[in-house]
């Protein structure tokens, strides 16, 4: 799950550097035409530094994703719902796996990348960063925070490089039982007893402001990213996949006879652009860079998982197997 | 520190730490491409990667990431280290252009190789058959001409037969009751109906 | 009354499955490394719908319901072995667990596959795959652990001198085994106790640890006749928590 719209500040530095001017051509030409890029395809500096960071950040949005949800597993109620969040927190480690490996293959290891994480120099998508109260929070994420992955996913899916477009062609396949899930819980909660219904109706007066985030900031104040747009590694806007996700899913929450705490939410028929107030971008940034309620747990989890991990490791390290960048 | 999820409570996280986590170089596993058969039948494809620290753990590792959904008849794990690579060509040029044709005179290839074609930029490689050689650079001559018949091969891939470690025939049971896990299909969450009554009371109130 | 013999071979087995499944996916996303994670979590979720499996047979034959068995039980109404309501510990003790436990299942759904109670036999036939690719991970990983460093080598032998006792209580006799036998439902625990021992030391001769002695240990009793380790009642309660907020809900 990845929510994007944190990655694209372009430093100075990064702008000065002078690519070949005839393989850089080629290069946007094979992607102008829709052609993918493969590993040992020539790239600009900037792109595999850009697309690593992208994907990287991709890779620990799903692994830091699984701990709100992984609250949930040892106390989901029944057989089916717990087989069943068992089943989709898996997933998300199994997608962080399909990342990195895609990451991987533009000559960053994967150990470098977890470590990135855990000393706080990669980001995640920073929804991950809100705790999830009772059962309804993991409701919520399941379903609608998932949807906005999806999102996310299908746009990204159409990007340029190779590696990247096949683990996400894997990840919107599996993401589908994800959201059907999801929504399938939100649905019982909804429309069950009182008291489902109200812990439903709290979790999502709870999670909609960071759903709000979950696109990144408004594009009239993110930084202008053309030369990323042309080479397909970010593909579509802040505000277009928020619009795409609001037009989707707010009817769905409104069926279900639930309120979403923002009085001026409301779609323009004359636009058909949906209206709502602008989330607080400050809360974002500040949250986005450590002070949120759970950004120092989810990394210290981390931290404690790989040390508690590092003998198993040790032990399975081989001197005459030799690490060499994946292929594909 | 204290967290809502009972499982993080019990790993007791330290409040703090002294120092950035340091990690050795030597903690970077080595890989293995994964390749598996969807159906009786049909070729082998590729997956993936699984980091792991022999082929026994790879297969196990492959099993679970790449076939827990779908169907699953066959798995071959190889180190990523054992994969020979064509360049990756252009403008559907096909890689065996370059390749010398096969010499009428036969070569006393003993060893037997598998090939792998890509024939879509963005798509994976797939399983084109094995071949006899006595290295990898006859391996390709023989696979052009076993091989590069119909669709342009964009890149090649050569491993020995004898790197790949594969599921035996005994093994395909591990995939029998996979079909039935019917939790994990988006199929089994349907709830229109509920919608639907929901619906159908309020408007009733 | 074979009933009621083969309703608590079926509890004993569910239970088993359910507790150690519930114990299992306690590792989703806290594993050593992402391919295992995966891995050991998919082998949770088998154990837990294998425990279902079973559950559903027992409502077949007038118990509750599956949901109502697993999640409004208290602890001492359970029949596990105290195996696998332990804590989980790290990582070596987890997978020693596995080991011996997945070693003595496979053979009792091999033995079971043999039952004349057919929706058992069925069953069991029908989950041999997924138990061998569990022993298949078990024994991959105590090999390679077993001989590896002098830590994991350490570790393991501690986990498997801690372990062996409790995994000795998975064959708790029955007051009914006789009639198990002689109604040709289950051959018996002592039957699959001498052929798991053989597979499990099989395993281990090949690594550097050393299997303590099965005959000088003394087993850890009193799962099956539902008493347990201070562990379970914390985790029943944790596992139904959401459950008994409405036990008629649907959720």
């Amino acid at each position: 799950m990845y929510g994007g719209g944190n990655t694209f500040e372009i430093s100075q530095k990064d702008k000065s550097i002078q690519e070949d001017p005839e393989q850089l051509a080629a290069f946007e030409a094979r992607i102008a035409r829709g052609e993918k890029i493969e590993p040992t395809d020539w790239m600009p500096a900037l792109y595999r530094k850009q697309l690593i960071r992208m994907i990287e950040q991709h890779g620990h949005s799903e692994i830091i994703g699984a701990l709100p949800e992984g609250t949930w597993i040892t106390r989901a109620p029944g057989f089916k719902r717990k087989l069943a969040l068992m089943a989709k927190v898996q997933d998300e480690v199994g997608h962080a796996q399909l990342l990195y490996s895609a990451a991987e293959t533009l000559g960053k290891p994967r150990e470098q990348m977890i470590n990135d994480l855990i000393n706080g120099k990669s980001k995640y998508s920073n929804i991950f960063n809100y705790p999830a109260f009772t059962w309804a929070d993991s409701c919520f994420i399941s379903w609608l925070v998932d949807a906005g992955a999806i999102v996310n996913q299908l746009a990204n899916s159409r990007g340029s490089y190779g590696p990247y477009c096949r683990a996400l062609e894997r990840i919107c396949a599996e993401e589908s039982f994800h959201l059907k899930y999801g929504h399938h819980c939100v649905i019982h909660m909804a429309t069950g007893s009182a008291k489902q219904r109200q812990m439903m109706q709290e979790a999502i007066d709870r999670w909609w402001a960071p759903m709000m985030h979950f696109f990144g900031p408004s594009d009239k104040i993110s930084t202008h990213t053309q030369v990323l747009m042309k080479w397909k590694v970010k593909m579509a806007s802040n505000d277009d996949c928020r619009n795409q996700f609001l037009d989707m899913y707010v009817p769905k929450i409104w069926e279900l006879g639930l309120t979403i705490p923002d009085p001026n939410l409301r779609k323009n028929d004359e636009t058909g652009k949906w209206e709502y107030t602008e989330p607080d971008w400050e809360e974002f940034k500040r949250v986005i860079n450590g002070d949120g309620p759970c950004n120092k747990e989810r990394l210290a989890v981390r931290r404690v998982a790989e040390e508690r991990g590092r003998w198993v490791r040790q032990a399975l390290l081989k001197p005459q197997t030799k690490y060499v960048t994946p292929l594909a | 520190m204290k967290s809502l999820d009972p499982r993080v409570n019990r790993l007791n996280l330290p409040d703090n730490w002294s120092s950035e986590l340091e990690k050795e170089e030597l903690d970077q596993l080595a890989t293995y491409e994964v390749f598996v058969q969807p159906k009786e039948g049909k070729p082998y494809q590729h997956e993936g990667i699984v980091h792991a620290s022999n082929e026994d753990m790879a297969f196990v590792f492959a099993k679970e990431q790449f076939s827990r959904r779908n169907t699953c008849t066959g798995l071959w794990v190889c180190a990523t280290q054992n994969v020979m690579v064509s360049e990756l060509t252009e403008a559907g040029k096909s890689v065996y252009e370059d390749v010398s044709d096969q010499n009428t005179s036969q070569s006393n290839g003993n060893d037997k190789f598998e090939v792998f074609h890509l024939l879509k930029r963005g798509k994976q490689h797939i399983h084109m058959g094995r071949v006899e050689a006595a290295n990898y650079d006859e391996a390709l001559i023989h696979a052009k001409a076993a091989f590069s018949e119909g669709k342009p091969a964009l890149n090649v891939w050569i491993v020995k037969s004898g790197h790949i470690f594969h599921s035996t025939l005994e093994d395909v049971v591990i995939w029998h009751t996979l079909p039935e896990k019917k939790f994990r299909d988006a199929i089994a969450y349907k709830a229109m109906d509920k919608i639907k009554k929901f619906k159908e009371e309020q408007a009733a109130s | 009354m074979t009933e009621i013999a083969l309703k608590e071979l079926l509890y004993k087995i569910a239970d088993d499955q359910l507790i150690l499944g519930h114990r299992n996916s306690e590792w989703t996303g806290l594993g050593p490394l992402l391919e295992e994670d995966i891995a050991f979590s998919s082998m949770a979720q088998d154990k837990v719908g294998q425990s279902h499996a079973f559950y559903a047979i027992l409502h077949e034959l007038g118990e509750s319901e599956p949901d109502t068995i697993a999640f409004m039980r208290n602890a001492d109404q359970f029949h596990n072995c105290q195996l696998v309501e332990l804590p989980n510990g790290e990582y070596d003790f987890s997978l020693i667990r596995h080991f011996l436990f997945d070693h003595a299942e496979l053979i009792r759904f091999q033995m079971l596959a043999e039952s004349s109670y057919e929706p058992l036999s069925l069953l069991a036939k029908k989950l041999q795959g997924e138990v061998r690719y569990h022993v298949m991970h078990a024994n991959t990983w105590i090999k390679q652990l077993g001989s590896a460093t002098d830590e994991s080598i350490k570790r393991l032998q501690g986990s498997l001198d801690f372990a062996l006792p409790y995994a000795l209580g998975i064959f708790e006799l029955s007051p009914h085994e006789s009639s198990l036998i002689d109604n040709k439902i289950f051959a018996g625990e002592d039957a699959l106790k001498a052929r798991w021992l053989e597979s499990i030391e099989k395993v281990i001769s090949e690594t550097q640890l050393n299997l303590p002695d099965a005959t000088v240990a003394s087993p850890v009793l009193g799962g099956r006749t539902g008493l347990h380790t201070e562990h379970l009642q914390p985790l029943v309660e944790e596992m139904s928590e959401v459950f008994k907020i409405d036990p008629s809900a649907d959720w």
